[in-house]
């Protein structure tokens, strides 16, 4: 396997994942401010890819145009492109979920599967049910050659564009007015209120940009592969929605990795030969393994109550997490053990449970180095990476942002 | 000196209980009046009828003259008045500067756009907050000194985040300020040092309306005191009027009874 073929699909992996992650965003945005996910997430990006299409299909765009005509073209399709999903998404927070706020979790939930699927409905009858197709220009399809290496520009384009976004997000929502109303009401929205924060503004706020930031993954998305049915952000919004929980539901940066890693998971997985993969393996390994032999029992050694104390008693805490299995095991076993313990060596016989199957993964993938997964198991591998993920990471990649630290 | 607040026989009820009954009070401007009463007897409530976050079922609540009830709770702040919580509810994942600018929040004005750019006016708007954030939080000193700013607030101790709660309702300078059991938790120390501070801040022309159930504190600083028990004005008057009341003795005592046969 060349080196050529590694940097192409990780720029592959690359540009998947940041589509996945300009539309997690807003999955996670909303979550972190209302604790709900917008389930029509999804469909807003593919609104803002058929109106990128249908904007330029309306001017014609082809590349016997000047190059400032397709530039004007391609800007108004940007413009339309953010625009249009602004206001749908500031409408159907407007009437499909604020008249639900405050109910049951479940009622604005059931809210949003019905705007999915009105909004898919309304997208056939605008614009048919056929997929909608850009003329291939040029300058989607040109492409650079870096060191013997072949590499679209468009890839690049999304990768910077969406960089850039994020940049600009994360200034947001640290730095500015607005962004410091969004977390105080993604904290408590209404001791937010009582400090003087409109918090419907600041809810209706956090929808336009999400929605923003979907149509012009919407955009990028039908400008890369030329075409898009209308039920697209249906896959898409789910596994951007899986992103958004791998890294952490509500933390924006969480986001941002979820689906990278997503992104990567499901390039890789299929692109490369195995022996290749299995190094991935054996980082998960190593990182399990630190986990467990070194962060969790640092963090457990913390709650030993003041009176308990005693070097004995923290390195029997400390095997229970090293020298598992057999230490844990005999814990469990153990007729008298006190409840930090046992807890703790349930605990660490998981973790261990976790590293093994790892171990035996990395195994089974060296000894096939040469076999290359099949495309159709592509969603079976992301599964799998995301399961073991959450296992060790159950709040996700980077946490959720959320929940207090106390 | 103008009445700040003028509370005219509001109620507020939840379910089939009057938490508050027909209440009517004042507050004058620069005074400090206490708020005291068993558990339960409808003082939060109270505070959050004039806050906004409920609706008076009747009655009315007036701001210098100007009705506030039926307000959003924001739209009250904005009128001038801010609040602290009996159970904290600080945002506890923002740093500690960062909650005094969100106190801040309806005095700024800096706009989407011209935040992202970074315009001239937004920066000195910026920076005049931080100057007055920090020196919101020098009032209380040696507390939220250097680092201790950027830390989230979570990271604080339990008498610092009560601390940091007075300083992000401060940071809107109200025309009233309320104080939901401002010591509560406190060792003696603790709470004659915040006692010093409100009386700091009466001299800085600050008007309160204060809960506490701190009798050396309420004696200490309040101006006048109003006693409650079960949603109802049982007295009202200076604090040793008050203390002597038969009725609140009665409220107080007659708790301390049912405690004693329990
Ligand atoms: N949101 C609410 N829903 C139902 N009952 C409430 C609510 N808030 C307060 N109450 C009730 O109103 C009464 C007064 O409570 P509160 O104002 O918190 O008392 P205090 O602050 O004087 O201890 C209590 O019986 C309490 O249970
Ligand atoms: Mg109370």
């Amino acid at each position: 396997m060349s080196l050529d073929h590694i940097v192409s699909v990780t720029i592959g992996g690359l540009t998947v994942g940041m589509i996945y992650a300009l539309i997690a965003l807003g999955y996670t945005m909303v979550y972190g401010v209302l604790k709900f996910i917008n389930f029509a997430h999804g469909e807003v990006f593919t609104i803002g890819g058929y109106v990128a299409a249908f904007t330029l299909l309306t001017l014609g765009v082809n590349d016997g145009m000047s190059a400032i005509a397709v530039a004007g073209c391609l800007l108004a399709a940007v413009v339309a492109s953010v625009l249009v999903p602004m206001a749908i998404g500031f409408l159907v927070e407007r009437i499909a979920y604020r008249p639900l706020r405050g109910r049951a979790r479940i009622i604005p939930l059931l809210s949003a599967i019905g705007v999915s699927i009105v909004m898919q409905q309304s997208i056939i009858l605008v614009f048919g049910s056929k997929p909608v197709t850009i003329p291939t220009l040029a300058l989607s399809s040109a492409s650079i050659v870096v060191g013997g290496i072949r590499i679209r520009v468009l890839a690049l384009v999304i990768i910077v564009v969406s960089a850039v976004l994020m940049a600009g997000l994360t200034y947001l929502v640290k730095s500015t007015r607005i962004g410091k109303a969004m977390r105080a009401t993604s904290q408590d929205m209404e001791a937010a209120e009582m400090m003087g924060i409109d918090t419907n503004k600041t809810i209706a706020f956090t929808f336009i940009v999400g929605s923003a930031l979907a149509g012009i993954g919407g955009f990028l998305v039908i400008m890369y592969y030329g075409s898009l049915k209308f039920d697209a952000g249906f896959l898409y919004g789910l596994k951007a929605f899986t992103a958004a929980v791998l890294g952490g539901i509500g933390n924006i940066p969480g986001a941002v990795v979820g689906a990278l890693v997503l992104g990567m998971t499901e390039t890789y997985g299929v692109s490369v030969d195995l022996g290749f993969l299995a190094w991935f393996v054996v980082a998960g390994l190593v990182l399990g393994l630190y986990v467990q032999m070194v962060r969790i029992p640092r963090r457990r050694l913390q709650h030993i109550a003041e009176d308990r104390r005693t070097p004995e008693y923290e390195r029997s805490l400390l095997n229970v997490y090293r020298l598992t299995p057999y230490h844990g095991v005999k814990t469990l076993l153990a007729e008298r053990t006190d409840a930090l313990l046992s807890v703790s060596a349930e605990h660490a016989v998981r973790l261990m449970a976790g590293n093994v199957f790892l171990a035996v993964v990395a195994a089974v993938m060296f000894v096939n180095a040469n076999v290359r997964i099949d495309t159709r198991w592509q969603p079976v591998i992301a599964f799998v990476v995301l399961m073991v993920i959450l296992m060790f990471r159950p709040s996700g990649i980077l946490g959720e942002a959320i929940t207090e630290k106390v | 000196m103008g009445t700040i607040l003028e509370l005219q026989g509001v109620s507020m009820s939840f379910g089939g209980l009057k938490a508050v009954d027909s209440l009517s009070f004042d507050v004058r401007e620069n005074e400090i009046v206490s708020i005291i009463g068993p558990n339960g007897s409808g003082k939060t409530t109270t505070f959050n009828v004039i806050s906004g976050l409920y609706e008076p079922d009747s009655g009315d609540i007036l701001l210098k003259g100007e009705s506030v009830a039926g307000l959003r709770p924001d739209q009250v702040h904005d009128k001038g008045i801010s609040r602290t919580f009996q159970s904290l509810r600080l945002f506890s994942n923002m740093s500690v500067l960062d909650n005094v600018l969100v106190g801040m929040h309806s005095v700024t004005d800096a706009g989407l756009i011209a935040s992202m750019l970074r315009l001239p006016k937004v920066r000195r708007e910026e920076a005049a907050m931080r100057v007055k954030a920090r020196e919101i939080l020098e009032m209380f000193p040696g507390r939220f000194s250097g680092p201790r700013q950027q830390q989230p607030a979570f990271s604080l101790s339990y008498a610092n985040r009560r601390r940091l709660e007075i300083a992000r309702a401060l940071a809107s300078e109200p025309a009233l300020l309320l104080l939901d059991e401002p010591v509560a938790g406190m060792n003696p120390m603790e709470s004659r040092e915040v006692m010093e501070q409100i009386k700091v801040l009466r001299d800085k022309g600050y008007t309160i309306l204060m809960i506490e159930h701190d009798m050396h504190v309420v004696e200490g600083v309040s101006d006048r005191v109003i006693a409650m028990d079960h949603g109802v004005k049982i007295a009202e008057g200076t604090y040793t009027e008050v203390a002597n009341d038969p009725q609140v003795v009665e409220a107080y005592l007659g708790k301390r009874a049912a405690e004693a046969t329990a």
